[in-house]
């Protein structure tokens, strides 16, 4: 099918990152979103903005709470009947569920504390699985007080859910979507570097002020090549993160029988049962056992504060308490956990150092997940999640100027219909998440499922952003200059000008108050953020003009005599 | 520039897709077979294979592009898939008491 090894890796560069650069586009932008996820939390949720708290005591504010919690609705309705084995008899009822789990999550950057329980199926239909409906609250660690539900956390249950399942959760496609992207990057990264070759040559080499079909290569080669060690990093790492749980699950299918056999073994090593007893037994002092895990963890030398707590087999003689370290000064994601009987308060087992297996991969997945304090690493984060976007979407443009000629010439409306596509993934994702923002400030905070909202605004301006693409972009198919770019710039700049002023409006927290007089730094982020956005969404909307109005024909010339006298094999290489 | 068939096309991507996948599917399962039986502790074997499987499915997968000979990529990938799952299972079998 291919007449070389070098032509096989274009033809896969080309069309594998074609399709699947859209799918990538989303899990880059809105990764780099990811980084800073509880910070867009305090922005669109006011009445969280305050400072990071530590855990409060179990005992007298958690407890009383989490027995409250109730199975969530939509996960019962979405779940139970696929863990029901209905030869059993009826299923239970979702609030008559039987609670198995406690929880409550925090890290050094949530001001808010999140927690749940674990409701088990009386009747499963296969008992060796993972059988438990959820159900969860936020709160205000410093009183106790719920956070609204209906207040979605736009950062850390939009955008970053978005960036590795796209928020579609039917059958998990989503994540096979994203899945089936990264492997395309990794793909992409290895055929890249075997068509261009000149590796080093391209680190150093950008000519803005060439022909744009000349310059769009450069910068698509030299941030391709920049961050390469990044893009491969965050596309692998994050196959690794769900291989065992979605793309290889290997031990909960054919290995299943020797996965439950090692759990078992595992259970009487370690004195944490696998299975409640069955026997009721009442909840020992979780506060104490917190104390004595603190100070194990002082006597090691590594003093810190509870990231994870979790109690399992909640109310059985065989329940016992986990507690994990909040591992912010270290990239490993790993919490000394030290487990503790529930009902008397023993400890029953510290974890054990880690082998090297372990280790790389909690190295890896924990630069991945970032939960480490380091806030210039998070910046360069962002920073390379920003550098693959314009990596992705130098190549549409890249993509398109190739052949919108030849293909205009031949009457096809391939390279418009590519352009608008391409229009709605690059500006217009940045349209969908901004236009999100204001229809957080714009909508009251009181309104009966606020978020469900939101979502809507979300999807509703990018379906907008794409039919704008596919009406504006007509001259494309004449192989003439597409102006739904500029004209996209110009709606994201104005929206992220507007969000910025509707916070102001809503809450009164202007800049020169949040980074001056009462700095608080993640709404003044966010905040910056939206105007540097704006700004380099005009300065772009600006340059496209000037070039419109410098004419498409020399556009076209030039593109054409740039590929045949820079690179003579550019044009077969680039099929 | 080429024009390649859609057919050879869609074969093609089919084995690096789905014949990388499977074949890697039956490496993860029998590597952590293997080393269970080996006396390595479950959960380590199985780290250690899903941090291996995507360097083995990338690697597959350029292999299935470059190849010349389609045909042989089908039935290494394939007949590799098939024994490995079989071998992997049986291996259980023996070691599950």
């Amino acid at each position: 099918m291919f007449s070389s090894f070098r032509l096989s890796m274009t033809w896969l560069h080309t069309w594998f990152g074609l399709v699947l650069g859209f799918v990538l586009m989303i899990c880059f932008f809105f990764g780099a979103l990811s980084v800073f996820d509880r910070e867009i939390d305090r922005w669109a949720i006011p009445e969280t903005r305050f400072d990071p708290q530590p855990m409060p005591s179990f005992d007298s504010m958690l407890l009383p709470i989490l027995q409250q919690v109730e199975p969530d609705e939509k996960d019962y309705a979405d779940n139970m009947p696929a863990f029901h084995d209905a030869g059993q008899g009826p299923m239970t009822p979702r609030l008559a569920l039987p609670v198995e789990e406690y929880w409550a999550y925090t890290t050094h950057r949530d001001p808010v504390l999140i927690m749940g329980a674990g409701f088990g199926v009386p009747h499963p239909k296969d008992p060796d699985a993972h059988n438990h409906i959820h159900g969860d609250v936020t709160i205000d660690p410093r009183t106790g007080e719920p956070v609204s539900s209906d207040a979605l956390k736009i950062g850390s249950r939009w955008f970053y859910p978005m960036h590795y399942s796209l928020n579609w959760q039917w059958k998990n496609l989503g994540y096979w979507l994203v899945g089936l992207a990264s492997l395309g990057m990794l793909v992409a990264l290895v055929s890249g570097v075997i068509i261009h070759r000149k590796l080093f040559r391209e680190f150093f080499t950008f000519r803005p002020q060439k022909q744009p079909q000349r310059s769009t290569l450069d910068l698509h080669n030299m941030t391709g090549v920049v961050a390469l060690p990044f893009h491969f990093f965050f596309a692998f790492t994050g196959l690794v993160i769900f291989a065992s749980w979605l793309y290889f699950p290997v031990s909960g299918t054919l290995l299943q029988p020797l996965h439950l056999q090692h759990e078992a073994e595992e259970a009487a090593a370690t004195g944490l049962p696998h299975e409640p007893a069955g026997v009721a037994a009442p909840l020992a002092s979780v506060d104490a056992m917190v104390t004595e895990a603190k100070r194990r963890w002082a006597a090691r030398d590594m003093a810190g504060e509870v990231g994870l707590l979790r109690v399992t087999h909640v109310g059985d003689v065989n329940g016992y308490v986990s507690i994990y370290r909040a591992g912010s000064d270290r990239v490993a994601l790993i919490g000394e956990g030290i487990h503790f009987n529930a009902s008397t308060g023993d400890v029953l087992h510290e974890d054990p150092p880690r082998s090297v297996v372990s280790e790389i991969d909690e190295f890896l997945t924990g630069l991945h997940l970032q939960h480490f304090e380091h806030w210039l690493l998070r910046w360069l984060y962002v920073i390379g999640g920003l550098l693959g976007s314009v990596c992705i979407a130098t190549g549409f443009i890249f993509f398109v100027g190739k052949r919108k000629r030849q293909l205009a010439e031949a009457g096809s409306q391939g390279a418009r219909a590519v352009d608008a596509v391409a229009v709605a993934t690059v500006t217009g994702i940045v349209i969908a998440a901004v236009a999100m923002l204001a229809a957080n400030r714009l909508l009251p905070a009181e309104l009966v499922g606020k978020g469900e909202w939101e979502k809507a605004a979300f999807w509703g301006a990018w379906i907008l952003s794409f039919v704008h693409a596919a009406w504006r972009s007509a001259p494309v198919a004449k192989a003439r200059f597409n102006p739904a770019w500029r004209e996209q710039c110009w709606a994201l700049a104005g929206l992220a000008v507007t969000a910025v002023l509707l916070n102001w409006i809503t809450t009164g927290d202007h800049l020169i108050k949040t980074v001056f007089t009462e700095t608080y730094w993640p709404v003044a982020g966010v905040d910056l953020s939206l105007l540097a956005t704006a700004g380099l969404a005009i300065v772009a909307a600006g340059r496209l003009a000037r070039r419109e109005r410098a004419g498409a024909a020399h556009d076209a010339a030039a593109s054409e005599d740039a590929d045949t006298t820079l690179y003579p094999d550019a044009k077969a290489s680039h099929g | 520039m080429f024009k390649p068939s859609h057919v050879s096309v869609i074969n093609r991507v089919s084995a690096a897709l789905f014949g990388g996948y499977a074949f890697t599917w039956g490496f993860t399962a029998l590597f952590i077979a293997g080393s269970v039986g080996l006396g390595i502790d479950f959960h380590e074997a199985e780290t250690a294979a899903m941090l291996l499987a995507f360097i083995v499915y990338l690697g597959l997968f350029i292999w299935a592009f470059a190849a010349a000979n389609l045909y042989r990529v089908w039935k290494v990938l394939g007949g590799g898939a098939v024994f490995m799952v079989a071998a992997a299972w049986g291996l259980q079998h023996y070691l599950v008491s």
